[in-house]
């Protein structure tokens, strides 16, 4: 997120979209429901399903699971018409704002009634009560990115962001609540199979700049792989690695998968999780290391599997990053319990079998904190080297100091501060960066300017025209001794750049300058990389609206998506809703979490919510014959099936369908109880949500479609 | 009968939660962060800072843990990243208490936070490495377990090469830990590495 969680207390009005933090972030309701009663800001809710944030929340807005783009794009050009948009950001920050107009001009109210179900007056009523409460704080999850065209969705919520003007703002920002306790730790150090640590891609520099932090010869590594190609080309991802195996899409690389881990990863949350089973029976090897044994565990049928028990993270510790980019360091609580090891033991032990401790190990002596400082030197992209280990324990063993409204350390040792020293902290002396792109601080006070990355001129292939993407004449952070905007450093230390340049040198030169390592420049409307280079809206891929496919078709088959050819044209039947006449959407429940191995271990949890449930309306459970509480059956055009309990309610409308997904233990009406080793099966088994979410990934990401597929339902 | 023990063991805040609460009577020998899980869980939503003050003002339990120590550390569960007062006796986890001065979670705790401290003393955890063998899990030791997986690690490595192997990494870990998923990735000599994340 752009801004923090505490920042949201400063919103004048908020608009969340796919999100429902009652459920998935619980603890952050108390700053929005401040901002509520404190500002009498409204709360917006975007959503299919009247969710408790949207029982909290002042306007509901409905709209039909997949449509967020034209829903987007509806607002933005609601704003534009009435001329509520913030004309000095856009002139000064922005660049592309012209041609994305043009395409936003198509979402009238009118047609974005008829492509999400939002009636038109309510389009502009909500584009009205954004422009009239600024700033917004606008916030997605998991709804708004599951989808075939999530890049375009998510995109389209940042545009809304720029046409308001509510980038760089305390109280606005685009506020993405990230769903594990450090998915965001883990992002920034890319287990990601396109991209090395910190985001620096595959590309043979960034190979060259991890070995220089690796302290190992980038020939060392080049031999490691079956050859160079293949350290530069994406892998699978955790999508679709089972097509590595099962091949039912032809897959690009010299030979299918024979292995995988599982570590610290529940499988039930795959989508068409039926056909993981097929690539479980298919694998010489599975290593599950879990505190828990996890739906692996029971899945497969084969004798190629391990569980190796590692101890949870109270029996450990190291550094977290949570949503608001704070880092907080985990102190260790107890020793492992029983025969568990630590996730660091169990690594180092694996290494050393497989012969390259020497080289993995050369630079980490004390773990965990070696570890912090070797990751630190070398993500400079994104801020991790003012973070030591020190730094960050001190900020823990201070944390009523700073200030509930911003965050700030006033008075005592972390004086001027900001708590877990938000990324990028550029270096041992830098407080912080609370609020991305926000030019009314110095930089070195934890401002900064939107980064420089494209170039600073770039021609539209749209329009023809030519725009500079450097930030306007006079927008700069205060003390910057360039008064506008600038490039990204380089060559301060020959070869170099801010982001190469080890010695630190080139950032230390930018901040002595007031200026920013990376630049200072527009953000874009228009991406040019991208098939969609402006947010347009696309059906999705199993639509329930076959009228609308032939104008909002979907993209060509995409080939080697990650390895694996991807189909999207080929896939969009507008026949498809016939047989599978409801649309089939996922989320979370505040009692369980994840894929549930945990949190269905938990007794008290366990009991609070002991049954997996299909949320029905009452239209389509009276058409199908079915009261609540009763047993239906729900299929997937790809062949899952699951055998779940009805829960009537108006939550969803009559055309969709809500499952939570973090259920597991049972298999297509079959329970798997009696596989798991004796003791360890959870308290609670249910069908596993994802066995009947649809085929479908996105375009440039290939995020799974879980909020948007169809499906059948009959009585059981 | 819960609710009398309830009264008995935990004074001033826990009343207020008493009549709700359906749970195991056993739960009333449990802290009193048991009750927060069921208030949190029942109500749907954050414990208010009102409520919270009271609990932790439950101060005649302080004596109950001879010689112990508090711990901070951070809640495992979703990425608000919540502070957690961990009470630690003899080496053993014996009281979760909320952390009122963090600067985010404020001393409030969803149903799952609340309970952290069964993360550690659940029945269900795995007790020791084990392999399925004949359809049945064998206990093995952590040598046997290591030495196995290694050598087929190495022997597909070397008949079907090291983007043979795909490696499934976790958002739920420390970030040095998420740091060395990628790390070993990269030194095993394949880019088959993902994460959560990506879904």
């Amino acid at each position: 997120m752009t801004n923090s969680l505490n920042d949201i207390r400063h919103a004048k009005s908020m608009i969340f979209i796919g999100s429902n933090p009652p459920e998935a972030h619980p603890i952050a309701m108390q700053h929005i429901l401040h901002a509520k009663e404190k500002n009498n800001a409204p709360i917006v809710v975007v959503d299919p399903r009247f969710t408790k944030l949207a029982a909290k929340g002042t306007d509901y807005v409905r709209v039909r699971p997949g449509t967020d783009a034209a829903y987007m794009m509806g607002l933005v050009n609601a704003v534009i018409t009435n001329g509520w948009e913030d004309k000095d950001f856009l002139s000064k920050r922005v660049a592309g704002f012209e041609e994305m107009k043009e395409v936003a001009a198509h979402y009238t109210p009118e047609v974005v009634e008829d492509i999400t179900g939002v009636p038109a007056a309510d389009v502009t009523r909500v584009a009205k009560l954004l422009a009239m409460n600024r700033p917004t704080s606008l916030t997605w999850c998991m709804g708004g990115t599951q989808h075939h065209i999530g890049s375009s969705i998510v995109r389209a919520f940042c545009i809304l962001q720029l046409v308001l003007g509510n980038m760089g703002k305390t109280g606005g920002g685009t506020n993405i609540f990230r769903g594990h306790d450090n998915v965001q730790g883990a992002t920034d150090m890319c287990i990601l199979s396109h991209s090395l640590p910190a985001y620096y891609g595959l590309s043979d520099g960034a190979w060259q700049h991890w070995c220089r932090v690796w302290d190992v010869d980038y020939d060392y590594i080049k031999s490691r792989f079956k050859e160079k190609e293949w350290m530069n080309k994406k892998g699978f991802t955790l999508s679709r690695w089972y097509e590595g195996v099962i091949q039912e899409d032809k897959i690009h690389q010299y030979t299918p998968l024979k292995a995988v881990f599982q570590w610290g990863c529940g499988p039930n949350s795959n989508s068409q999780y039926h056909k993981v089973k097929k690539a479980y029976d298919m694998l010489d090897l599975i290593v599950v290391v879990d505190p828990f044994p996890t739906m692996t565990a029971v899945l497969g049928e084969k004798d190629n599997i391990y569980l190796l028990p590692s101890s949870s993270q109270y029996e450990t510790s190291g550094s977290v990053t949570s949503t608001s980019r704070q880092i907080q360091w985990r102190h260790k609580v107890v020793d492992p319990v029983h025969d568990s090891r630590t996730d660091y033991d169990i690594m180092a032990d694996l290494v050393k079998r497989l012969g390259f401790a020497d080289e993995f190990y050369k630079n980490i002596k004390q773990v965990p904190e070696d570890i912090t400082r070797e990751l630190g030197r070398g993500s400079l992209t994104i801020g991790y080297n003012g973070q030591s280990p020190e730094r960050i324990k001190k900020h823990m063993e201070n944390w009523h100091m700073f200030d509930i409204d911003d965050l700030q350390a006033k008075g005592g040792p972390c004086d001027g501060e900001y708590y877990g020293m938000p990324w990028p902290c550029w270096s041992e002396d830098h407080p912080g960066t609370p609020i991305l792109y926000d030019i009314s601080k110095p930089v070195m006070e934890g401002g900064l300017p939107f980064r420089n990355r494209f170039g600073s001129v770039a021609t539209y292939v749209m329009s023809g025209r030519e725009e500079v993407q450097l930030a306007a004449k006079g927008v700069c952070n205060p003390g910057s001794e360039e008064p506008g905007g600038y490039e990204e450093f380089k060559d301060v230390v020959p070869g170099t750049n801010w982001k190469t340049d080890l010695s630190q040198k080139t950032i230390k030169e930018a901040l002595s300058k007031g200026m920013a390592p990376f630049g200072n420049a527009r953000a874009r409307c228009v991406v040019w990389t991208f098939p969609d280079q402006i947010p347009i809206h696309r059906e999705p891929l199993h639509s329930p609206r076959p009228d609308l496919i032939e104008k909002y078709p979907t993209y060509p088959d995409k080939e080697n998506h990650y390895r694996v050819d991807t189909r999207y044209e080929s896939e969009q039947d507008p026949e498809l809703v016939k047989e599978f006449p409801y649309v089939i959407t996922t989320g979370r429940m505040v009692e369980h979490m994840g894929a549930g191995a945990e949190t269905r271990s938990n007794k008290y949890l366990a009991e609070l919510q002991p049954d997996m449930y299909a949320e029905i309306h009452p239209r389509t459970a009276n058409n199908i014959g079915v009261r609540n509480g009763e047993m239906v059956w729900i299929e997937s055009p790809e062949g899952g099936k699951i055998k779940v309990m009805a829960k009537v309610t108006e939550r969803v409308d009559d055309k969709t369908i809500f499952l939570p997904f973090h259920y597991g233990g049972m298999f297509m009406g079959e329970s798997l109880s009696d596989k798991y080793p004796e003791g360890t099966e959870p308290y609670v088994v249910g069908e596993p949500g994802n066995i009947i979410t649809n085929y479908g990934y996105d375009i440039i990401t290939q995020i799974q479609t879980t909020k948007d597929g169809l499906c059948k339902i009959s009585r059981a | 009968m819960a609710r009398r023990k309830l009264k008995k063991s935990s004074p001033s805040g826990v009343q207020q939660t008493g009549r709700r609460i359906t749970l195991n009577p056993k739960l009333a020998r449990r802290s009193f962060l048991k009750i927060s899980a069921a208030t949190a869980a029942l109500s749907g939503a954050a414990m208010t800072t009102k409520l919270t003050s009271r609990a932790n003002a439950a101060t005649a339990q302080k004596a109950q843990f001879a010689g112990s120590k508090k711990v901070r550390t951070i809640c495992t569960y979703c990425a608000v990243g919540c502070g957690i007062e961990a009470e630690v006796q003899n080496g053993v986890w014996v009281r979760q208490e909320i952390a009122q001065d963090h600067p985010v979670s404020r001393g409030a705790h969803c149903c799952k936070g609340a309970g952290a401290i069964d993360m550690v003393t659940s029945p269900k955890r795995l007790k020791n490495p084990m392999k399925r063998v004949n359809g049945k899990w064998t206990n093995i030791s952590w040598d046997q377990a290591m030495d196995e997986i290694s050598a087929k690690l190495l022997e597909i490595r070397e008949k079907d090469g090291p983007d043979a192997l795909h490696f499934n990494g976790s958002a739920k870990v420390s970030t040095e830990m998420a740091y060395l998923h990628r790390k070993f990735a990269a030194f095993w000599g394949s880019n088959n590495v993902d994460h959560q994340a990506r879904i």
